[in-house]
């Protein structure tokens, strides 16, 4: 907070052009209601995992990208709330993987930019959860799906790195397909297999197993 | 209309890289000058108030002397720009495909007024002509007699050479430069230090553009009250300006420093196509404010546009008529600069990516309200957050066409 | 209430070593529930006037909105613009994503509807997993049996069945899409243990299940070429034939300002999910913005009878500090591993593995009667002890649930160092709307999938059935709705339900004035109207 902040217990600060009165411990999203804030429906889970709500935020001079319902009012800030997302560009249907061992080279072509990273670190400016987005996106275009598909794990897909990416990479859609594909051809644990062998051989049949209350 | 190219681009001064041409056109003049008082070279430039022709408008005899007053660190630098990829700004190409001798005479004259030992000319990748005539007119001087003086005159040899840009529009801005021209992305450096002070390899670097330069040997042939002379009003010299747009003669117009608006385009232009009313004028570029109808008294020169609320910029005057859409244009030069964004900064990337995309969805009949209301906040909020101007520019274009033109953005929503 | 301890005292007072006693064993859970559980709360409670369920008892709140005015006449809709498609599906969570997947697998065109974002849902929330009997000594008989029991045998077994023999191909299914799970050093699946559940039986991914099964999802629907999406679209009124009793379409309005738009399908999946945003009671919610009981009132408004009314699931573990988190969960998994719940005293009081309105109702009876936690903030609660855990399993929160521990780092709270505060949250509508093993209600061509549908859960859902749910029920509504056959001759799309409806309220002396689906809450200063476009 600057010197000459708000009271200790009133914040006024700007969403959207409209000047709202909060208290400190309100997050932006609050503070959009309390203020009366029209047409604020870029609010969804309230907890930081569905990564709508996404916002511009000014601080002073600085300006920077963050989750509304994460961040807390503070006394001469300004928020914008941003539109949602672009539509996603890059086409692939895990069923057009017909081999494990042709992965990288698909990526290649479903992802070129991927290898085009010109290390201006404006993804890991921008993700709010702190994800190693560059390294992420490093991991990927080397071939390293599982590790890469690790760093994004606490991604929330709100896609704030795709905005700020130059090179058009979508960072966040490259560690959500290094996670699927991982999970698509490598995930084979033998007791569900086993247990689905069972069922094939012998389907459940409930109706003459009646439970007795 | 002997006002007409009557100095850069005057007929005998346009000889391509014909050295002997050149040297009957009174070339090597200056630098012979020059080397019998070296000092009074940055004198002539400051009493002729010779400004930054790249679009900072800033007194060049400043940005000289601060280079001056350091020390080599073992080196110095000189950075001739001619990345020129402004879109409607296309005049230092053609100085460079047509006089790159001016060009590398005004280079080195800046090098012995400020102590320069290493000039770089810096040239847009796409520019094959202008590159071409250059590397042609550069071989010219590489072991001269011309440049062994201009040598001993500083007291060192005195290297040139020839760097092509990245081809990012980016690498315009001054320490983007820099950085590829140290062989690394030309992602622009936070300031201070200023280039002056710690440039290309930590040495102090003086940035010049490429029609800044090309003034300098006739300011010291002619002299100062010469080049004042040259300018209408209280500018001085003569300016090229890049008219294009919705006008029956586009093209580069040298011009006295200070020309009407009404003038450029009318007298010289050949008005309007379809003789349609004029619209709007992008000055200095894009990346800047528009100019209206009321406004084609105005001079075009950095004060008098400055008193009006806009920016000659690198005098780039996209003329528009009533059959273009304001909309369309600014989505179409949001689209460029969204994409030139470098990412170093998520406020400019983020902001501008958002801008053009809300600009766009209006102008294909998509867009809201609260688009528009997005956008003016953007506008408000985005400049002097990023490490160069580019965002500054971005929200100054949008704004400024937001302030004239907001009925044609509000008929455009859905 | 009595007035237990303040949170600083509380604090203070714990001791993550002190020496704990079992608790009380639980002799008539029966009585607590009726007692304590809020469902129980009759003043709460109105009588249905008219509809399918007319005489049946359900939250006041609830039933303002299933009596409530449609928004709409038929003259609102001339000039709209009319899209045709195969299938339309309403709500973007896990069980429309299910249903439009498997709509689209067998040739349908989709078109899915969602009033926020796709993926905005309480799917991408979910935290402790889905139920699935893969264990050698485990078997999909007993999952019916626990399912059938924790739901007070109010179930319908059939469904029950249909539900629980899909779980392994549900998971294979999921896999396929790309979705990750847990797993054990030897490759299995891991599995853990829940309340009322006989064996481990719930697959996860740490404590963020359902974020993973939603990005996945909703990333097979993006890049499906057969579906397409339309966000900030919500459904606004069902269409229906000239006898009002066929569900043929439906119209959406907008949340960016666009005209109302009419979609006229061959049939249509409602999949909008839970009523937590209506607070029912007065209670937090664990839900996410959009739970508004949407589908359930489009639903009985063109005649689809709905069940279990009157049950709602609250999940005893909300959190209850700081305010802007207060009853988002916790997730059972968590009590799963070991951690313990303490009243003020410091004392367990309730098996903390029992079904969910048992242990509930036993924190609102410890906080009703003063052994509840009180901190400055407001609200109430018992402490869910992370800390004991965490000593005596170093490590595990950061492993096993770093969504808990990520939320509390940004509230300023450490889970391994102090207790979390925690009070029952409204979580899950047990009940909802009538369907079939196929997922198809009691009206002609209008299916239901998810929270939104009723029948499985009896009156008390156990953990790990409604992520199980969304996608075994969603694909089968899916599949049927893509499987519908076409109607002879030209289609008649009008509004005659909304007429009947509308006839019935009147002539039930009910008040016309409100308007339902209620699409979002409004929490905003007294006098301001935020959701006007």
């Amino acid at each position: 907070m600057t010197e000459d902040a708000g009271s200790e217990s009133v914040v006024d600060l700007l969403i959207n052009g409209v000047q709202v009165r909060a208290e400190p411990h309100m997050t932006i999203v609050e503070a959009a209601w309390a203020g009366g804030v029209p047409r604020v429906t870029g609010v969804g889970c309230l907890e930081g995992v569905c990564g709508s709500c996404r916002i511009l935020l000014r601080r002073g001079p600085a300006v920077s990208v963050a989750l509304a319902c994460e961040t807390f009012a503070e006394h001469g800030i300004e928020v914008l709330f941003l539109p949602a997302p672009a539509a996603a560009r890059h086409q692939y249907e895990l069923t057009d993987f017909k081999d494990g061992w042709d992965i990288q080279a698909r990526f290649q072509e479903i992802f070129p930019e991927a290898a085009r990273c010109r290390h201006c670190h404006g993804c890991v400016q921008s993700c709010p959860k702190g994800i190693a987005v560059e390294e992420g996106i490093a991991l990927a275009a080397a071939g390293r799906f599982r590790e890469a598909g690790e760093a994004f794990f606490e991604c929330v897909m709100c896609e704030l790195c795709d905005s700020a990416c130059p090179e058009q990479i979508a960072p966040a859609h490259v560690g959500l397909f290094s996670r699927r594909i991982t999970a698509f051809f490598h995930l084979r644990p033998p007791n569900l297999i086993h247990r689905l062998e069972e069922l094939r051989q012998e389907p459940f049949s409930a109706s003459d197993k009646k439970e007795t209350p | 209309m002997e006002s007409l190219n009557a100095n850069l681009l005057h007929p005998r001064q346009r000889v391509g890289e014909n050295i002997q041409r050149w040297r009957e056109a009174d070339g090597g003049e200056a630098l012979r000058l020059a080397a019998q008082d070296p000092a009074a070279v940055l004198t002539a430039v400051q009493d002729a108030d010779l400004r930054g022709l790249g679009g900072s408008g800033f007194p060049v005899w400043r940005k000289w002397q601060a280079v001056a007053n350091e020390a080599p660190r073992p080196d110095k630098y000189l950075v001739c720009n001619g990345n020129e990829d402004e879109p409607g700004t296309f005049k230092d190409r053609l100085l460079l495909e047509e006089t790159p001798h001016q060009v590398i005479e005004g280079a080195l004259l800046a090098a012995l007024a400020t102590g320069i030992n290493r000039v770089v000319f810096y040239v847009n990748p796409d520019l094959t002509r202008s590159l071409a005539a250059l590397q042609a007119a550069l071989a010219q001087w590489q072991g001269s007699d011309m440049l062994q003086q201009a040598g001993d005159v500083l007291g060192r040899p005195i290297t040139m050479a020839l760097v092509p840009g990245s081809g990012h529009y980016i690498g315009g801005e001054e320490t983007a430069a820099l950085e590829w021209i140290e062989g690394k992305f030309p992602f622009p450096r936070g300031k201070p230090p200023y280039p002056a002070q710690f440039g290309i390899y930590g040495c102090p670097t003086l940035i010049n553009n490429i029609e800044t330069l090309a003034n300098i040997p006739a300011i010291v042939r002619r002299g100062a009250d010469w080049f004042r002379n040259l300018g209408l009003g209280q500018a001085t010299g003569s300016k090229l300006y890049s008219l294009s747009g919705d006008v029956l003669h586009p093209g580069v117009y040298e011009l006295p420093m200070g020309t009407t608006l009404h003038d450029l385009v009318f007298t010289h232009g050949g008005g309007l196509l379809s003789g349609k009313p004029l619209k709007a004028v992008f000055t200095g570029g894009p990346s800047n404010t528009l100019l209206a109808p009321e406004d084609l008294d105005v001079g075009l020169d950095f004060d008098s546009l400055r008193e009006r609320g806009a920016s000659l910029g690198t005098g780039a005057m996209i003329v528009v008529s009533e059959g273009t859409g304001i909309v369309r244009q600014v989505a179409e030069y949001m689209r460029f600069f969204a994409h030139s964004s470098c990412g170093q900064c998520v406020s400019c990337k983020t902001g501008t990516a958002t801008l053009s995309r809300l600009i766009d969805r209006i102008d294909t009949g998509r867009g809201t309200a609260a688009d528009l209301a997005t956008i003016e906040n953007l506008c408000r909020m985005l400049p002097g957050s990023g490490r160069c101007h580019l965002v500054n520019g971005v929200a100054q274009l949008v704004e400024s066409s937001f302030r004239h033109f907001r009925h044609e953005y509000q008929q455009a929503l859905k | 209430m009595k007035r237990g301890l303040s949170l600083q005292d509380a604090l203070a007072a714990y001791r993550p070593d002190a020496e704990l006693a079992p608790p009380p064993k639980q002799i008539d859970p029966d009585a607590l529930l009726n007692a304590y559980h809020p469902d129980h709360l009759r003043d709460g409670m109105a009588t249905l006037a008219v509809g399918p369920n007319a005489g049946a008892q359900c939250p006041r709140e609830l039933a303002d909105l299933l009596q409530a005015e449609a928004y709409i006449d038929e003259v609102d809709l001339a000039g709209a613009e009319v899209t045709d498609t195969d299938v339309l599906v309403i709500g973007g969570g896990g069980a429309g994503c299910a249903a439009a997947l498997a709509a689209a697998e067998h040739g349908a065109h989709v078109l899915l509807a969602t009033k926020l974002r796709l993926g905005d849902s309480n799917t991408v929330m979910a935290e402790g997993g889905l139920q699935a009997a893969i264990e050698p000594d485990d078997s999909v008989q007993q999952h019916l049996q626990d399912t059938l029991r924790a739901g007070h045998h109010a179930g319908d077994p059939a469904l029950v069945a249909a539900l629980v023999g899909d779980g392994p191909e549900v998971i294979r299914w999921l896999i396929r899409q790309g979705m990750q799970f847990d797993q054990t050093a030897s490759g299995d699946l891991h599995t853990r243990r829940a309340g009322g559940i006989s064996a481990p039986r719930i697959v996860h991914c740490r404590d963020y299940t359902g974020l993973e099964m939603m990005r996945v999802l909703r990333e097979a629907v993006i890049q499906h070429r057969g579906i397409e999406v339309w966000s900030q679209a919500p459904a606004v009124e069902l269409l229906s034939n000239e006898s009002g009793r066929k569900c043929v379409g439906a119209v959406l309005g907008s949340l960016d300002g666009q005209k109302l738009r009419i979609v006229r399908a061959r049939s249509v999946i409602l999949a909008t999910g839970g009523i937590g945003r209506l607070h029912l009671h007065g209670f937090p919610t664990s839900n996410h913005l959009g739970a508004t009981g949407d589908g359930l009132v489009l639903a009985y408004r063109i005649g689809a009878r709905l069940c279990e009314l009157d049950s709602f699931q609250y999940h005893p573990t909300g959190l209850v500090n700081p305010p802007y988190l207060s009853g988002k969960l916790v997730t059972e998994g968590i009590r799963a591993a070991g951690a313990l719940l303490l009243n003020a005293e410091g004392r367990r009081f309730i098996d903390e593995l029992q079904p969910r309105d048992v242990v509930s109702a036993a924190i609102i009876r410890e906080c009703r009667e003063g052994r509840g936690i009180h901190p400055d903030t407001g609200g109430v609660g018992v402490w869910l002890d992370t800390a004991r855990l965490e000593r005596s399993q170093p490590g595990l929160i950061e492993q096993q649930f770093p969504k808990l521990l990520a939320r509390s780092r940004i509230a300023g709270i450490d889970p391994r160092r102090n207790p979390v505060l925690v009070y029952p949250t409204l979580h899950y509508q047990n009940g909802g709307a009538v369907i079939d093993a196929n997922g198809a209600t009691t009206v002609a061509g209008l299916y239901a999938a998810g929270e939104v549908a009723g029948g499985i859960h009896g009156r008390n859902r156990i953990m790990g059935n409604a992520l199980l749910e969304i996608i075994s029920f969603g694909r089968r509504a899916g599949f049927a709705a893509a499987l519908a056959g076409h109607d002879r001759g030209p289609k008649k799309i009008t509004l005659e339900h909304v007429n009947q409806a509308r006839r019935a309220l009147t002539l039930a002396g009910m008040p016309l004035t409100r308007h339902a689906p209620q699409m979002l809450p409004a929490y905003t200063a007294p006098g301001k109207e935020i959701w006007k476009a």
